[in-house]
């Protein structure tokens, strides 16, 4: 057997063994809906901590963000303040969230906005929206996976074959095992993560530049405009790091997968306890990114895809017993992340969509089709990542700052301001929705050297505030009991 | 409540600004290095290790003060 064989059959034990964790893990609290997608909301700090891990530090860490950094240089550190402000944002939004799912039952990001507006139509309009976005993210892992067995195997692998039997085990993971499955996934691959990334950052420097020193030294001479905001060649500056952090870093909650999270935990101070700790996996990143930047030095004067640098980087670095670990690792990084974007998106279109149009479905057979979903969900994904590559990256581009246009609906209106109302959100989504739209699509980029997706959220809360102030106010009996479950009653501006 | 919310608020605007801020301020060069690291690197090395001490003390206050949601759900 050659070592690349070899290899890849150690990856598919892997992924198997993985499977059955996460079925073994997962069966017994997955006999409900709310067991399936929030596992009872009974997940501890760990569990909780692990499987935002895994939510957040995917595919595109392992990999993109060392693209990222190797192509386009210093712009590249906005990625670890995005988080960083986030976890710290979440610190309050995501236990109010938790408080408010918990006195009304909800599931999902939708029945939030949803209850919070009292309109059902508000919340099928983003839930649909929701999904379709997700989907293409679901891709995403798709490609990673592609990328990682495209150059593990030279090329002799059928690659279409291999990412079609990959996420078929991971929808029979996802359909047996629900969300407390995914999260026991997420242990595994995020230690096997963390010891791929520390090993590669030990033995690159070792291995290329004879020591972490001499390394350093060579990033700040010889790729000194690379390492630095904008970067070298790069057409971001300053004003678009900062705007760009404060979009992703206060939009990151809105993604409805990552929302769903203040929900499954068992309480806010499980919450409270993320915000603290989870930074600590940001040293995954700050790695991921100087390795990045080493592989500037390293591939000097060769073009390699920025996807593929930290493959090459590993199969010339390690002995091929280790290699397959790392592969494992990355393959992992690939697959379970998608496992709750699975989840997320078949609840959103059964239990937001289909039962809100048709309210005579029984909760058994919403819970049935949720489940089932998951296999015509991932396959959707697959068909579309190979029917329509191009369409993915047009919704990636604007998928962020759609998402992000929800920020003033679930924050401002839904936990501080009472005098939120209906057309203020729609009109503040449509306006944001429809700008993000017109500057990414018509590849406009920067506005005034920002993000455009901070402009149109910008433009999205001043029409937010201006049509709630010139519309009648919310009802008292829907807004009321929303925020009592945050504030106690009689509180919120 | 308020103190909670107060020392939360702070919390997340001075990190913020840490990272808005004081990027492009005092850190956005390569040289001279700082510990051995490039001064962005050494900011952006130096940052995700203070986080967890500055959200921590937001926590510790939080849980003093009696913060949202505090005693809720952990039984």
């Amino acid at each position: 057997m050659s070592e690349t064989a070899a290899i890849l059959a150690f990856v598919a034990l892997g992924v198997l063994l993985v499977t059955w964790i996460g079925i073994r893990g997962g069966s017994k609290a997955s006999s409900t809906l709310e067991g399936w997608v929030l596992n009872s909301r009974l997940m501890g700090p760990v569990l909780v901590w692990f499987l935002l891990g895994t939510e957040i530090y995917t595919s595109f860490t392992f990999l993109g963000l060392a693209g990222f950094a190797y192509a386009r240089g210093g712009g590249v550190f906005y990625n670890v303040a995005t988080n960083d402000v986030a976890y710290a944002f979440g610190f309050f939004v995501l236990p109010a969230v938790w408080l408010i799912g918990r006195r009304f039952g909800y599931l999902t990001q939708a029945d939030f906005i949803a209850g919070r507006y009292g309109s059902q139509g508000l919340g099928i309009l983003v839930a649909a929206a929701s999904a379709v976005i997700l989907i293409p993210y679901i891709d995403l892992n798709i490609q990673g996976l592609g990328a990682i067995l495209k150059v593990v195997s030279g090329g002799a692998l059928n690659l279409r074959l291999a990412e079609l039997i990959a996420f078929v085990v991971l929808a029979v993971a996802v359909y047996a095992g629900g969300i407390r499955g995914n999260a026991w996934q997420a242990v595994i691959k995020d230690v096997l993560m963390f010891v791929a990334i520390a090993t590669l950052f030990v033995v690159v420097p070792l291995h290329f530049f004879g020591g972490f020193g001499a390394m350093m030294d060579k990033l700040g001479s010889a790729a000194a405009a690379h390492v630095v905001i904008p970067g070298h060649g790069s057409k971001v500056g300053v004003p678009w790091f900062i705007s760009t952090v404060l979009l992703t870093g206060f939009g990151q909650w809105m993604w409805p997968q990552w929302f769903a999270v203040g929900f499954t935990a068992k309480g806010p101070r499980t919450l409270k306890l993320q915000a603290v700790f989870m930074p600590l996996y940001q040293v995954v990143k700050v790695a991921v990114i100087l390795i990045g930047f080493a592989a500037v030095l390293i591939f000097a004067g060769q073009k390699v895809p920025g996807n593929e640098v930290v493959m090459r980087l590993a199969e010339r670095s390690f002995p091929g017993w280790f290699l397959a670990i790392f592969v494992l690792a990355a393959v992992l990084s690939a697959i379970v992340p998608a496992g709750s974007i699975i989840v997320t998106s078949c609840t959103l279109i059964a239990h937001n969509v289909v039962a809100k149009l048709r309210p005579a479905t029984s909760e058994r057979a919403v819970f049935v089709l949720t489940r089932w979903l998951a296999f015509p969900v991932t396959l959707a994904a697959l068909l579309l990542a190979i029917a329509a590559p191009a369409l993915i990256v047009v919704i990636l581009l604007v998928a962020y700052d759609f998402i992000a246009q929800l920020l003033p609906a679930v924050v401002i209106g839904g936990l501080f301001w009472r005098r939120a109302t209906l057309p203020g959100v729609v009109a503040g989504i449509l306006v944001g929705w429809g700008l993000s739209a017109y500057w990414l699509l018509t590849k406009h980029g920067p506005v005034l050297s920002l993000n455009s997706g901070l402009v149109a959220l910008l433009a999205n809360i001043a029409v937010f505030v201006v049509v709630s102030l010139a519309t009648r106010p919310p009802e008292e009996k829907v807004v009321a009991p929303v925020m009592a479950a945050v504030w106690g009653s009689g509180r919120g501006t | 409540m308020r103190a909670s919310l107060v020392a939360w608020a702070v919390g997340l605007v001075v990190l913020t600004l840490l990272y808005v801020a004081g990027t492009p301020l005092w850190f956005n060069a390569a040289a001279p290095p700082i510990l051995g690291l490039p001064p962005i690197v050494f900011w952006f090395v130096l940052l995700p290790a203070v986080s967890p001490v500055l959200i921590g003390l937001v926590y510790l206050v939080d849980r003093s003060a009696g913060g949202i949601g505090t005693g809720e759900g952990e039984q």
